[in-house]
């Protein structure tokens, strides 16, 4: 039973079939940007932001859909996927500025009315076309073995140039997001910090829809860097721990949505990440529950002796 | 005009079943919704919708069946355990409370999903259905459910009404007075979670969330009292439930979709030109001031 299991898990890095390499790269450079990006989402108290973008992509994924005709133009569905999510992006944020507004409630009401929008019209087109929609269920919970060689070096190009950008204008990135106030009057330009940051979100969003899908892409912006959060609190390294975390859960999602048979890349993906966060949960350096026991009992022991 | 309004009632049982049922999510989504607004809780129901997901797998892995009450019950209990996670991890001083909510509602469905993709492979349990909803195609032991679930919840919020108006108003206040902030806050989080199971088959997990929200965001933008809001809220969700069953069959596309986008637009007009708060009457406000 389990030499099944041990058997394809060799199979998949012998790399045979040139969609297992591609898989696993793509789900890499997902981890990676994710976990960069959802660094600043993070400290921002933007997490759920992440959330609604990534619903929101579906209406702009069934728009391009509906332009190209088919699920087969990938930069058309991908283009509709980065405006609308760009789109609630800035949406959430004029809505939680406007009169009595809540950011929670801004970003629920953003997030529902996209999807609603992107159910209607994924309605539409299942209700309209002839089998033509298939490709267009993957995007819900993502499928890296679907991603071609030519995708894995679009995604790849993609994610670097924005991990360059951030890496250009980090000290602007970390200044706004600690102090605005205090950045603004230094000469940062936080307002378009910010909208750029959204941008680097809706990226991020629309390269990991094929992987991931929409409904668990928010689940890779959050959690590596509240992973990361328990080992360090300078963002530098609480960026690079986030982006290793997304790396190993990326490559561990493939391997074993390659390995268990049925299992979507995504889920996996996220289940991975969620055991990383437990452990640093636990016994992260910086306020892990048992290494705040353990700290606790060895100071007391201290005082002791030292009172003896 | 009148016959586009009355035909579809002639076409068979489906559309008054299938008003009555979107009814009945709507309704409580929207009072309890109120409440998780004025607490500054409502992605916490973005949360609870997801995890009803895993919530039922859990329930057909122990007893085999996806019956209305087992149903309930398994969700409920995975709703409650998500909430008591939520609360937890963001008492940990370097967990943001936003990605608490984040980070428990993800890996749960994550764990539903790959339990639906493996153990439970053979159980008649439609993600589709689960995601999207089918309100048209409801069953009668759905219907059943929910014409339990509605009255009781509703019930419920009138006998606390006053306890949970308080608490969520004051919670320091509402100690001190001896009413129990915590009890009603997983009272608050079961209900969420019952509504949002029975309401499933309906409209789908992630638009019961709208349900939720937008109605009270809406009712918050024209009015200022609890009593009036939660009106407002019900009238809300009354008023995109009809319009939106009606877009659905004139258009042929899914009916919770047509109906969370109607309420989205009630929002976007309340938004943008509500008495009160509205951003037309602040800036003719505001314009006329400059010019007195």
């Amino acid at each position: 039973m389990m030499s099944v299991y041990v058997a394809r898990f060799l199979e998949f890095f012998r790399f045979e079939y040139a969609f297992t390499l591609n898989a696993l790269i793509a789900s890499v450079t997902v981890g990676a940007l994710c976990g960069v990006v959802g660094t600043f989402l993070v400290l921002r108290g933007l997490s759920l932001v992440g959330d609604a973008t990534g619903h929101a992509t579906l209406p702009g994924v069934c728009l391009g859909f509906l332009v190209a005709g088919s699920a087969k133009v990938m930069s058309v569905l991908l283009a509709g996927a980065l405006l609308s999510g760009f789109l609630a992006a800035v949406l959430v944020g004029v809505l939680s500025r406007g009169p009595r507004a809540r950011t929670d409630a801004s970003i629920g009401v953003v997030l529902s009315l996209f999807f609603g929008v992107g159910i209607v019209l994924l309605s539409y087109i299942q209700n309209s076309s002839t089998g033509a929609q298939a490709g267009l269920n993957r995007f819900l919970y993502g499928n890296a073995a679907g991603v071609d060689f030519a995708q894995v070096l679009w995604l790849g190009g993609v994610a670097l140039v924005v991990v360059a950008l951030i890496i250009v204008f980090w000290r602007w990135l970390v200044a706004s997001s600690f102090d605005p106030v205090f950045a603004r009057s230094m000469g940062v330009p936080v307002r378009a910090v910010h909208y750029g940051l959204l941008g680097a979100l809706s990226i991020a969003v629309v390269i990991s829809i094929q992987a991931v899908g929409v409904v668990l892409v928010s689940a890779m912006l959050i959690i590596p860097p509240s992973s990361a959060l328990f080992i360090s609190k300078r963002v530098g390294r609480v960026a690079l721990f986030s982006a290793a975390f997304g790396v190993v859960s990326g490559a561990s999602g493939a391997v074993l949505s390659y390995v268990f048979e049925g299992v979507s890349t995504g889920p996996a993906m996220v289940l991975v990440a969620g055991a990383i966060f437990t452990v640093a949960l636990l016994f992260g350096p910086r306020g892990g529950i048992v290494t705040d026991i353990v700290r606790q009992r060895t100071r007391r022991h201290a005082a002791e002796v030292s009172h003896a | 005009m009148l016959e586009l309004l009355v035909e579809p009632w002639t076409w068979g049982a489906w559309m008054w079943r299938g008003m009555l049922a979107a009814g009945l999510v709507a309704v409580p989504c929207a009072v309890l919704g109120v409440f998780l607004y004025l607490r500054r809780m409502s992605m916490i129901s973005d949360a609870l919708a997801h995890v009803a997901l895993p919530g039922i797998v859990v329930a057909f892995l122990l007893s085999g069946s996806v019956d209305g009450p087992t149903m309930v019950i398994g969700a409920a209990s995975v709703g409650l355990l998500a909430s008591f996670m939520i609360e937890g991890l963001s008492r940990r001083p370097n967990v943001r409370p936003d990605a608490a909510i984040g980070i428990v509602f993800t890996v749960l469905f994550a764990v539903g999903i790959v339990l639906l993709s493996t153990l439970v492979r053979d159980a008649h349990i439609d993600t589709d259905c689960i995601v999207f909803g089918n309100v048209l195609a409801i069953s009668d032991l759905t219907l059943q459910t929910l014409a339990v679930v509605a009255p009781l919840t509703l019930i419920a919020v009138a006998v606390f009404w006053r306890w949970l108006a308080v608490a969520s108003f004051d919670p320091t206040l509402a100690r001190s007075l001896g009413i129990p902030v915590t009890a009603l806050h997983y009272g608050l989080m079961s209900a969420v979670s019952i509504t949002t199971v029975a309401g499933f088959e309906a409209v789908g997990a992630i638009l019961v969330i709208a349900l939720i929200i937008v109605p009270a965001a809406t009712a918050h933008v024209l009015t200022d009292r609890l009593g009036s809001m939660t009106a407002v809220a019900v009238a809300h969700a009354v008023i995109s439930t009809v319009v939106g069953m009606y877009v659905s069959v004139w258009l042929n596309c899914s009916s919770a979709g047509a109906i969370v986008v109607v309420g989205g637009v009630l929002y976007l007009v309340a938004f943008l030109f509500g008495r009160r708060h509205g951003v037309w009457s602040r800036w003719m406000r505001q314009h006329r001031e400059r010019g007195a």
